[in-house]
């Protein structure tokens, strides 16, 4: 019974979607409901352009660009789905576009992932040894290197449902394709991820 | 409980078992499941180790000044991007119009552009100049041809009174 609600909550949720009713006001020329949507979602999409390019300065790069065209589409935007599945579906194409333009770089430096990009983890009781910090950062390696090697579709499917907890619908709709194509395509991706990274356990 | 591993819609019931999404119930059941299945058993502790190893990749900090140059690139949009903004608000048009509306002012502003000029008018002389341009000879000419005329006229008046005669 609970779970039923809990459903039926989560659907009416997704029909208020009030991000969308923000951009129907930005459309309005209502400039602070554009910052509230920036607030809100720019985490969000810069992580996960971060975790598609692996690289910070083009992720922020390609985030701007995200949320000008966010701010350039207001007049002509239309609920016809979830802000954020819309949002995702501009960041996925400008992300895409992005790794085929720069594939050639990108295969020179596959293996040399970059030190100054990776975060500065924190821990909170203390601090971690030499050699604690080493493994950390050779796990961090194979994970970056297991997501890089997926194919672009598997690994925006893969991001979208593990980190952005999206929908199989909405990453349908992200990507253009069916619901079951998104099984199909998450099932194939962590076939691959748990032949590479099972080890970690 | 059938095996999820022995048809393709259980895919998503393991999918969904790892990532937490499963509902109480459904995942009671496949507790209970693999108690006694061995490939789903592998499975899930394959899927977990790479849920949990993907944990490991967090994203970096954020620039500070990222809503600032934000900010300044909508500002410096130019007129001409407001512009085509603008049009394509379906308030403004239908779908469509925006193109052509942008096209027509296009080819309006390539006319103006590019419209030869017409040469300058030549001042008009004052008719006063044109008088003063005759000569002596001519007006002497034109008196010749006055007194000519008056004479054939005179002429022409008597010959029918003579021939009477």
């Amino acid at each position: 019974m609970e779970e039923r609600v809990n459903k039926d909550m989560a659907g009416l949720a997704a029909a208020i979607d009030y991000d969308a009713e923000l951009m129907l006001r930005v459309k309005d020329g209502d400039n602070a409901s554009f910052g509230l949507l920036l607030e809100k979602h720019r985490s969000p999409v810069i992580h996960f352009l971060y975790r598609m390019v692996q690289n910070q300065a083009v992720a922020e790069e390609l985030a701007q660009e995200v949320f000008l065209r966010v701010f350039r589409s207001r007049g002509s935007y239309e609920r016809t789905a979830k802000f954020t599945t819309w949002l995702f579906r501009i960041a996925t194409h400008l992300a895409l576009n992005s790794l085929r333009d720069h594939r050639h770089e990108r295969q020179q430096e596959s293996l040399d992932l970059e030190i100054d990009d990776q975060p500065v983890r924190q821990v909170s009781d203390r601090r971690p040894t030499v050699e604690q910090s080493m493994v950390y950062q050779a796990r961090l390696g194979e994970v970056r290197e297991a997501i890089a090697t997926l194919p672009e579709k598997q690994r925006v499917a893969v991001l979208m449902h593990k980190f952005e907890e999206m929908e199989y619908s909405q990453i349908a709709k992200a990507l253009n394709c069916s619901e079951s194509a998104v099984k199909s395509l998450l099932f194939r991706a962590y076939e691959t991820l748990r032949a590479r990274l099972a080890h970690m356990a | 409980m059938k095996c999820p591993m022995e048809n393709r819609e259980g895919e998503e019931l393991l999918l969904n078992y790892v990532s937490g999404a499963l509902e109480a119930q459904e995942a009671a059941a496949f507790d209970q499941h693999m108690l006694t299945c061995a490939a789903c058993r592998e499975f899930a502790h394959g899927q977990k180790a790479v849920w949990e190893a993907l944990d490991l990749f967090e994203p970096a900090p954020i620039s500070a000044d990222f809503d600032r140059r934000l900010y300044q690139s909508i500002d410096k949009l130019s007129w001409w991007d407001r512009f085509v903004d603008a049009l394509s608000s379906p308030m403004v048009a239908h779908r469509g119009l925006p193109i052509a509306a942008a096209a027509a002012v296009l080819v309006v502003a390539g006319f103006i552009w590019e419209r030869p000029t017409a040469p300058p008018a030549a001042p008009q002389a004052p008719l006063s100049a044109e008088v003063q341009t005759l000569q002596p000879d001519q007006v002497q000419h034109a008196l010749d041809d006055m007194e000519m005329l008056r004479e054939f006229n005179h002429l022409m008046r008597t010959e029918p009174s003579e021939s009477k005669m």
